[in-house]
């Protein structure tokens, strides 16, 4: 009876995975609600089932690695260009992600054909109105981060957080290594705390007085602004206001939610109608309205809690290909644990 | 020694457990590492550093608050000593994870500490002067206040045995009640609480979801980060060595202490009913308060700030397929301790019938499963299929397996019984211990063959033994995360799963209700046995 059971379960389990269907398979490390809507209503537009596996993207990426050309996988989907990014230099990724239909809608420093940025956020800086003069701010860059006149002002994550490691891989793009490893010392230098908690955690620490000034994406802001976290919440972060750096020269660093073609797909074309439907002006509004990212897209305005309260006119960094995000991951990490970035 | 089919299975089943052992040492003449030198010393000492203050601290911790207890519900009558004598082992159906999902709700800028001064107080910057328990610190009282009840457990258990006796004899040389605890029922008891003391390290070490979730570098989430984020396999092997060598100390001290503990037990000549001494006043409120405190600290308050979150944002409790997760959990469940119960059986028959050096040694390795953190396994387990599909199968000319052993229940439930295969051989080992050899050599004389003993004689004394290490599986499937999180298929998630994604994505109050939900279920599967883990009468 034992071993019955036994051998139907792995016959079920091949059968299962032979098994022609219609339908594309997602490596998802990104766990919005709003995502999961988006690929139901992917399905009933085109008939293709969506099946997901949600995962740390560390453990995802593995397992893609691991099975190699066998893996189930036809997309990757993560929240920093510089994972896949870190995924393509791993030789684990495909080109195909060609169709004008996407090259159309995404600017070129924003995707590779292996992978495209799906939703935009930026990394910037958040400042307690009472206690941060605009003299101080004024043409504020994240070069001027390591300013002294930031001692222990300053709260921003640890050095093992991606959006940090891509920040400093743009950095190091743009200045240089050496340049950049007297920078994070300064930061170092200038932190109110060792670091610790997620972006939200920062932009708190800021209404609460811990610090003058933090660096956290910006979505986090408008997110504590709906209140969906609570009226506290909500409160608190009217206490704090966004600043946009580097607008005289490069721009404000950007990032971007990604979608990457895994090498060996078993459903290709099912992957790239997907990427394509999220890049639809329809998905887009989807995007900015729940998970308050900027679109990817021209043509969709960013949420009304976005526009109003971060502003809308700033100048975006065009010119840094995401692409460099991954090749100077292992050089950031480096100079920030040499500088003691916790 | 003849080969039979109970020597042939119990060696299967224990060399596929100790499968990812080998792995994970087999890897250790790979050169793969393309990381810099200077950043490998950083964080090793970090690593090490920090695995062995969290170590020290939770042992620490969970020794007072453990043995503490356990004495005041063992040898006091007080207010609800009764009451306490179960609800202290309620803290296991909140794991870790939770604990630190709680504390950072409960203790952050804004958080719920907050809400709660500016409704009685008004408005006023209360977030100075909240303490914040994140960090190192926060991982300390997690771990601490989950995993407390092993040392609770044991202890109280060595402690009923007991004899009035010593006890009276403390008495006579007229010891103060301290001093009798100190100087002879704390000694007795020392092999009880040293095992449940190398439990509660091994889980510290293999803690995966409250490290993560506070990103402190232990050693295990640094080969976990080594090995998956920066693929330097020679550097997360370095790491396991360490990780090793601290297990295996304590495993040899756990091994020790059982079988020493063996003696005391079992003195039973002289033995006299303990008298249980009548609190009042002052004391009977001492005791009452610190018992309540580790009550309410180790359960309460993360059953109550979960349950508030769900209350609060109602809108996550309709998002969630509740009964989908449900039948996934379950469904784990009861496969993986039907198969755990199964193949313990046979092997620990197996072991019985052919007494054989060989069998034993590897019995008494695969046993160490439960030392090894559930991730490494995980991704163990990823390594040796992938090889073994690219360099055995198909050069046979096979299809791939990798589909039938990744991301499949097949595969999850076979890491499950690695991990917790020790649970299973042990708990079944014990009840064994209880059956005399004698009583087979009468069966075979009446002319019983193997499997009729076993089934018709072995089966029916054990069934107690059997249901205990089902529910102790079943509690740790429920709340196990990184095996899990790595392995399951597409479109399956767990409570577990769902409550660890959620609180990634910074959405800890959608967190919540899957948080809330796993509580409930292993607080339901505690009451039900609560009798068999307090076996409060000798046999």
């Amino acid at each position: 009876m034992r071993k019955i059971s036994i051998i139907t379960l792995i016959f079920s389990v091949i059968a299962s995975s032979l098994a022609i269907a219609n339908e594309v398979n997602v490596f998802n490390a990104r766990h919005y609600k709003a995502d999961s809507e988006l690929y139901s209503k992917f399905t009933n537009m085109t008939g293709i089932k969506v099946n997901l596996i949600n995962g740390k993207s560390g453990a995802l990426e593995k397992r893609i690695i691991s099975e190699g050309a066998d893996s189930s996988a036809d997309l990757y989907i993560t929240a920093d260009a510089g994972r896949c990014g870190a995924m393509d230099a791993k030789g684990a990724l495909q080109g195909g992600l060609t169709s004008a239909a996407i090259k159309d809608a995404v600017p070129k420093s924003f995707r590779t054909n292996k992978w495209v940025g799906i939703a935009k956020r930026a990394r910037i800086i958040y400042y307690s109105p009472e206690r941060v003069t605009g003299a101080e701010l004024s043409g504020m860059t994240y070069e001027g981060l390591a300013d002294p006149k930031w001692k222990g002002r300053l709260v921003i994550r640890k050095s093992s957080n991606i959006y940090n490691k891509s920040l400093v891989a743009s950095l190091i793009k743009n200045n240089g290594k050496a340049a950049t490893a007297a920078w994070a010392e300064g930061v170092v230098a200038n932190m109110a705390r060792t670091p610790t908690g997620n972006d939200r955690a920062q932009i708190m620490a800021v209404a609460a007085g811990e610090a003058d000034i933090a660096v956290a994406n910006t979505y986090y802001l408008a997110l504590m602004l709906s209140g969906k976290k609570g009226a506290e919440q909500q409160e608190a972060a009217k206490k704090v206001k966004a600043f946009f750096p580097n607008q005289n020269d490069r721009g404000t660093h950007m990032n971007v939610s990604c979608a990457a073609l895994v090498k060996g797909a078993p459903n290709k074309a099912n992957a790239v109608k997907l990427v394509e439907f999220l890049l639809t002006p329809e998905s887009q509004e989807h995007f900015t309205n729940n998970t308050f990212e900027f679109p990817m897209i021209d043509g969709v305005s960013p949420s009304p809690l976005v526009v109003n309260n971060l502003g809308l006119d700033f100048k975006q960094d065009m010119k840094t290909k995401l692409a460099s995000y991954g090749k100077n991951q292992a050089a950031a990490v480096e100079v920030m644990t040499a500088a003691g970035w916790k | 020694m003849r080969i039979n089919f109970w020597y042939i299975s119990s060696f299967v089943i224990s060399l596929f457990v100790i499968i990812p052992i080998i792995t994970v040492f087999s890897s250790f003449f790979d050169n793969t590492s393309n990381y810099f030198q200077v950043l490998k010393d950083t964080f090793l000492m970090e690593y090490i550093f920090n695995s062995l203050i969290l170590l020290v601290s939770v042992l620490i911790l969970t020794f007072f608050i453990g043995t503490g207890s356990a004495y005041l519900v063992s040898f006091f009558n007080f207010p609800f000593s009764n009451f306490f004598k179960w609800a202290l082992i309620l803290s296991f159906a909140v794991p870790p994870y939770i604990y630190a999902y709680s504390l950072t709700a409960f203790f952050e800028n804004y958080g719920t500490a907050y809400t709660i001064l500016k409704n009685l107080f008004g408005e006023g910057n209360y977030n100075q002067i909240i303490p914040k328990f994140d960090g190192l610190l926060g991982v300390v009282l997690s771990i601490s206040f989950s995993l407390y009840a092993y040392v609770y457990i044991l202890a109280r258990a060595s402690f009923l045995y007991q004899s009035q006796n010593i006890i009276d004899l403390g008495k006579n040389l007229g010891f103060t009640k301290f001093k009798a605890f100190y100087s002879i029922i704390l000694p007795a008891a020392r092999p009880a609480i040293v095992a449940g003391l190398s439990l509660v390290a091994m889980e510290t070490l293999a803690e995966f979801g409250a490290v993560d979730f506070f990103s402190i570098n232990t050693l295990t989430t640094g080969i976990y980060n080594s090995w998956i984020a920066f693929d330097d396999l020679a550097f997360a092997n370095q790491l396991s060595f360490f990780l090793l060598l601290f297990i295996f100390a304590l495993f040899i001290l756990e091994n020790l202490s059982r079988k020493n503990a063996k003696y005391h037990f079992n003195t039973k000549a002289g033995f006299k009913q303990k008298q249980k001494i009548q609190l009042s006043g002052k004391k009977a409120f001492l005791a009452f308060s610190f018992c309540f405190l580790v009550f309410f600290l180790s359960f309460l308050f993360p059953l109550s700030q979960m349950m508030y979150w769900t209350i609060k944002f109602p809108e996550n409790l309709f998002d969630l397929k509740i009964l989908d997760l449900l039948m996934n959990t379950l469904y784990l469940v009861i496969l993986s301790s039907l198969l755990l119960i199964i193949f313990g059986l046979i092997s620990n028959y197996g072991n019985r019938v052919n007494k054989n050096k060989t069998l034993n040694i590897l019995s008494t390795l695969s046993i160490s499963g439960y030392a090894i953190p559930g991730v490494i396994l995980a991704v163990a387990f990823i390594t040796f299929i992938a090889w073994f599909d690219d360099s055995v199968i198909k050069n046979l000319g096979f299809v791939s397996i990798k589909k039938v052993f990744i991301g499949s229940i097949l595969g999850l439930v076979l890491v499950y019984f690695i991990r917790f295969y020790s649970l299973a051989y042990n708990g079944i080992k014990s009840g064994y211990e209880k059956i005399n050899i004698s009583v087979d050599e009468s069966s075979y004389l009446l002319g019983y063959s193997k499997r009729k003993t076993f089934m018709n004689i072995h089966i029916p004394f054990l069934r107690n033994s059997l249901l205990f290490v089902g529910i102790l599986v079943s509690l740790e499937i429920i709340r196990e995360l990184p095996i899990t999180l790595i392995l399951r298929p597409f479109n399956f998630e767990t409570f577990a799963t769902t409550a660890y994604i959620s609180a990634s994505e910074d959405l800890l109050e959608a967190a919540a209700v899957p948080s809330l939900f796993l509580i409930l279920i292993a607080t339901f599967f505690i009451i039900v046995t609560s009798k068999y883990i307090l076996r409060d009468n000798n046999d």
